[in-house]
């Protein structure tokens, strides 16, 4: 109950400081057009309470209240002056008096500390650089070499002088605090980084000339757009960009985030064969997979070839083209990546299979469900997985694969999964009865002698499309039949024949994408599903009016408009399936060659307490993600 | 066996309201723990009664303990023995058991989110995380505890650097296998003594028809770690002690050709045609704890695995009392002279520095423990209805009373004891990136036949630290 109130209030406690936060950020630069001077006052009551209560925070002052007010006080004042001056000349006096004073005072009342951690080991939180003139005179000339060429890039619309100086002083901010030793420098040092920091930024701000009502205006209005934004940018900040960045840090670090390595994590990842895999390659002209996609690839070439030749170019592609080019494709590439092994060729596998089969079949459905009887209730059932969790869609294919070792005299050998049983119950039909056996090689005859019945009538009447898509579908029947006929199916020697769905590598992998294909298409479904009602309606009557067919009325009107659809639904899924994590986890947790990369960071990172491989492997997979995020982001800012 | 055991405690929290009265000056009695195991045929009703102190200096106060024993008898059993203490010293005493414990440890204690015990299956672990600086060492008082109750042998596992981290809790005996008297006996086989006759008993069963081996090695996230076991087995067996320790320590590589050797002798035997029952189809998709199942019921003949394996046999089935369906276990045979014996075991560490913390560890070190652990696991897996069960749990405390244990438990205790060369698991020895992460996916593949066996030992080496 106690924790509850506390979260409660802090909730409630967090939701109020945003307001408040947020309203006076809107009422302070409302002070701007009519009451400069005090909105100057403010702005340096803010910028140097700030600074100093971040310096306290981190336990870097001596006697840090009295510093702290003072330094308040005298951003105040220098504030409100440079609200009122408009001489220049004052200005740049005061600017630089009033950064002179706060940078002294910074490093003048600056400490180190000592600490002890609680294994006893005594560390010192830095807080006096140890300035090294060589380096620091380097970094400031270079900062304003750089701000010289930044304002020759930026078109010299702003003065030369400027930029030099804030790079320059950025410059020997590097220097001074961020490469040199932090805990080894003298008082006077740490005055001397302080003084010359303030100085520069102090003349920036005063080479500023007073605000006309012009600029003053310009200041509210503009300010608008930085404190609507500001929530949600300290929201990502806090969620997205910090945690990147420490995962690029961790990266090139050691298993404890301790020590720099440079680049050895990433060689680690690219080196060790269980991530990156290629020594199978010539395994591949081998692969009876290959070839047969090699084959179908040439036999869609050979169709375009002939379509062309029809209206007199070399080659055209057509829907029978299309599906050959998809299907070869997927085959060659399952070839290609079931001799390359290891993670992330597997994860490259997954992004290449789910994505298309996905897409291909969720546009598919869309098309088919499209205007046709109880299109909601069919569309509905391919949408329900969407609705279980990966977790659970790997745990429910588990069962689906379960085998068991078979037993005689068991029906189906004793399987328990669903696919297994269908194997051993058609191997025991189809080898060890006759009855059963004959019924089951009647029914699927009578099928096959009515899909050639419907292609014959399908051709009589002309409808091309539909005749030689009933023809490739037979196929697969009649070879069914056949297989009936001398005998198919988990059964040998009068016992079952199990197959070992989740435990028989390079192809378990397969088994597994299963899992996620089926959650993902009605995900596709309903997207295109939706892309394809938005089609015009005039632009389908034109083209029936004009005598299209209902395949060329798919192929010529309705895929153009769909096109940037049909692009979305691929990046986002693209996207997803790189980031496959639960399925693998529960259904094989990266065992028996399936490890995806999301599952290796998790093992390195947590099982093993590694960070740096762990997060190296991050930045492999934010690197591959984020050329798709960005084409996906581009798409739909153009789409609107 | 048709006998269905349910284990319920009921701990009556009247217990901490009665002694919160300061001005009650005599402790009173109370029932604070109550066990009832269910059959078929009867209910058996089993109560402890133990003095609550009229004044309580841990009044209020809660710990939490995290452990992989999850499910079942065991984790049961741990449940009971700590309401019992939590009764006794009004300490809210927690216990949360995980199947993926070494995962989920790792990413709280990482996290800065750890319970404040965890009970470690690995003194590898405990290792690491004591060079880490996650778990604390042991106060004087609690060490002191600890050195009463356990010889040096088992003490030293919690040892990091010479200084204790961590209190043995249980002890397992690992060079056993599992077999049923009366089947031997119909089939006329004969218990083997050596290596080689296990190995020619191995083909005579496949010769008969028989299956010799139950074998699985699938467990969740540590798939793997039986396969590991037999390895270190027979690494003891063939190659020695001395050996042993330096491929522990690592001061010889992981992929040398002894080793090599060793994990091409276990393949043969397994994928030796017919040798192996493995109830899901293959050995890597069986569950280790699938294969008590078909040993009671004879589908195969032997099963290698550790004294707590009795926790995963069917509940109820005696053991080696000369009735039928009672299953007894066989030494391991060795090649030579000697006879080792692998052993393993838990060990408890803290996380938070506090007295109701370490007044659990000490608790945890106790005699008392181990007897109420004992005691409850015991009944969990049936001890009430049928004689002889048992528990799966053996303890290495010296003031354990041995009269809870059956005499085939305390042969096994005995066997620790006293053993020439006993060993402790090799992986859970090994930093947990080898021990409780190569070698067991690496295993896995070789066993599952993805990999060679040159090519798994490599990528092991390889990721040694």
């Amino acid at each position: 109950m106690g924790k509850l109130l506390t979260t409660v209030l802090g909730v409630v406690g967090a939701i109020g400081v945003s307001a408040v936060l947020f309203i006076g950020a809107n009422k302070i630069f409302d002070l701007a057009p009519r009451h400069w001077r005090w909105f100057s006052a403010l702005i340096g009551f803010l910028v140097s309470g700030t600074v100093f209560l971040v310096l306290w925070a981190n336990d870097l002052l001596l006697s840090p209240l009295a510093v702290t007010i003072t330094a308040v006080v005298i951003g105040t004042v220098g504030g409100f002056v440079l609200g009122n001056v408009s001489n220049r000349w004052w200005r740049l006096g005061v600017g630089v008096a009033m950064g002179v004073a706060l940078g002294g005072i910074a490093g003048f009342y600056s400490q180190n500390i000592f600490g002890v951690l609680p294994d006893g080991t005594q560390v010192i939180w830095p807080a006096r650089p140890d300035l090294q003139l060589g380096p620091l005179a380097g970094w400031t000339v270079g900062g304003a070499v750089l701000g010289a060429a930044i304002w020759q890039v930026r078109s010299r619309v702003k003065p030369l002088y400027r930029s030099v100086l804030l790079w320059g002083t950025l410059g020997w901010a590097v220097g001074a605090y961020a490469i040199s030793n932090l805990s080894g420098g003298t008082r006077n040092e740490a005055v001397l980084a302080g003084v010359v920091l303030g100085l520069g930024f102090g003349a920036l701000v005063g080479t500023r000339p007073l605000a006309d009502d012009r600029e003053r205006g310009r200041v509210q209005t503009e300010s608008r757009k930085y404190i609507f934004l500001g929530p949600a940018f300290l929201f990502i900040a806090v969620t997205l960009i910090v945690p990147t960045i420490r995962t690029l840090i961790l990266s090139v670090r050691d298993r404890r985030g301790e020590n720099f390595l440079g680049i050895e994590n990433y060689q680690k990842v690219f080196s060790n064969p269980n991530t990156f895999d290629t020594s199978g390659w010539r395994l591949l002209f081998t692969s009876r997979l290959f070839w047969m996609g090699v084959i179908v690839v040439v036999v869609g070439l050979i169709i375009a070839r002939v379509r062309g030749r029809e209206v007199g170019t070399s080659m055209v592609g057509s829907p029978p083209s299309y599906g050959a080019w998809f299907v070869g494709g997927l085959l060659v590439s399952a070839a290609v990546l079931s001799v390359l092994r290891g993670t992330l060729f597997n994860n490259l596998w997954w992004v290449i299979t789910v994505t298309l089969v996905s897409s291909a079949l969720g546009l598919g459905i869309a098309v088919l469900a499209d205007r046709a009887k109880h299109e909601a209730a069919a569309k509905s059932i391919i949408f329900l997985p969407m609705a279980i969790s990966f977790v659970g869609a790997g745990i429910i294919w588990r069962f689906m694969y379960q085998a068991r070792q078979p037993t005689a005299d068991v029906p189906h050998g004793g399987q328990t999964g669903l696919l297994n049983a269908l194997w051993v119950g058609l191997g025991e039909l189809t080898q060890s009865s006759t009855w059963p056996k004959a019924i089951a090689v009647t029914l699927v005859a009578v099928l096959a002698v009515g899909m050639a019945l419907l292609a014959v009538m399908a051709f009589r009447d002309g409808v091309r499309g539909v005749g030689w898509g009933v023809v490739v579908a037979l196929i697969p029947v009649l070879w069914f039949l056949y297989s009936l006929i001398v005998g198919v199916g988990g059964w040998a020697d009068g016992r079952g024949q199990i197959i070992l769905f989740i435990q028989n590598s390079p192809f378990n992998n397969l088994w597994l994408m299963v899992v996620l294909i089926w959650t993902q298409v009605g995900f596709a479904m309903i997207i295109f599903s939706a892309a394809i009602k938005a089609v015009p309606a005039v632009l389908i009557e034109a083209a029936k009016v004009d005598g299209a067919t209902e395949s060329q009325l798919f192929w010529k009107v309705t895929m153009p408009q769909i096109m940037p659809t049909i692009g979305v639904v691929i990046t986002t899924l693209i996207v997803l399936v790189m980031k496959v994590f639960d399925i693998v986890k529960v259904m094989t947790n990266g065992n028996f060659d399936t490890q995806v990369i999301a599952n290796e960071m998790w093992q390195r990172a947590f099982t093993e307490l590694n960070f740096g491989l762990g997060s190296a492997l991050a930045v492999v997979l934010f690197a591959a993600v984020l050329p798709v995020l960005v084409v996906n982001v581009r798409r739909m800012q153009r789409a609107v | 066996m048709t006998s269905r055991a349910a284990l319920v405690v009921a701990v009556a929290l009247v217990a901490a309201a009665c002694s919160s009265d300061a001005s009650t000056e005599t402790p009173e009695t109370v029932v604070v723990t109550s066990i009832v195991t269910e059959t078929v045929t009867e209910t058996v009703t089993e109560t402890v009664e133990v003095e609550v102190p009229a004044t309580n200096p841990f009044e209020g106060t809660s710990v939490t303990v995290f452990g992989p024993e999850s499910g079942g008898a065991e984790e049961q059993a741990m449940i009971a023995a700590l309401d019992l203490f939590a009764a006794k010293s009004g300490i809210d005493v927690t216990y949360l058991g995980a199947r993926d414990f070494s995962d989920q440890i790792n990413a709280q204690a990482a996290g800065g989110n750890p319970p404040d015990i965890a009970v470690f299956p690995q003194p590898g672990k405990v290792a690491d995380f004591a060079r880490e600086g996650f778990i604390l060492p042991l106060p004087a008082g609690t060490e002191a505890v600890m050195n009463d109750n356990f010889s040096d042998a088992w003490t030293a596992f919690g040892n990091v650097d010479g200084v204790q981290f961590a209190i043995p809790t249980k002890a397992d005996l690992k060079s056993l296998v599992w077999y049923q008297p009366a089947r031997f006996e119909a089939g006329g086989y004969t218990v083997p003594e050596t290596w080689g006759e296990l190995l020619t008993l191995s083909d005579q069963m496949i010769a008969d028809g028989n299956t010799p081996w139950c074998v699985g090695i699938e467990s969740g996230p540590a798939t793997g770690w039986t396969f590991t076991d037999w390895v270190e087995d027979l690494t003891l067996r063939i190659e020695g002690p001395e050996y042993y320790d330096q491929w522990v320590d690592h001061s010889i590589p992981f992929n040398n050709p002894e080793m090599a050797a060793i994990w091409q002798t276990v393949l043969d035997l397994w994928n030796t045609p017919g040798a192996v029952f493995a109830s899901s189809g293959s050995i890597a998709a069986t569950p280790f704890g699938a294969n008590g199942q078909p040993l009671v019921d004879g589908k195969c003949y032997m099963h290698r695995q550790a004294s707590f394996y009795s926790a995963f046999l069917p509940e109820g089935t005696p053991a080696a009392d000369g009735t039928e369906g009672a299953v007894d276990v066989f030494y391991f045979p060795s090649v030579g002279e000697d006879k080792p014996v692998l052993g393993a075991g838990t060990l408890v560490s803290a996380f938070r520095d506090a007295p109701e913390v370490w007044a659990v560890m000490e608790y945890f070190a106790s005699g008392e423990y181990a007897d109420a652990r004992q005691r409850f696991q015991a009944l969990g897996k049936g001890s009430a209805v049928t004689e002889g069960v048992l528990s799966g749990f053996l303890s290495p405390n010296l003031n354990a009373d041995l009269s809870l244990y059956t005499p085939l438990e305390q042969s096994f205790l005995d066997i620790l004891a006293t053993a020439d060369v006993v060993r402790f698991d090799g992986s859970d020895l090994m930093p947990s990136d080898v021990g409780a992460g190569t070698f067991w996916t690496e295993g896995t593949s070789a066993v599952n036949g993805e990999k060679t066996v040159q090519e798994a030992l490599d990528a092991i080496e390889a990721s040694w630290p």
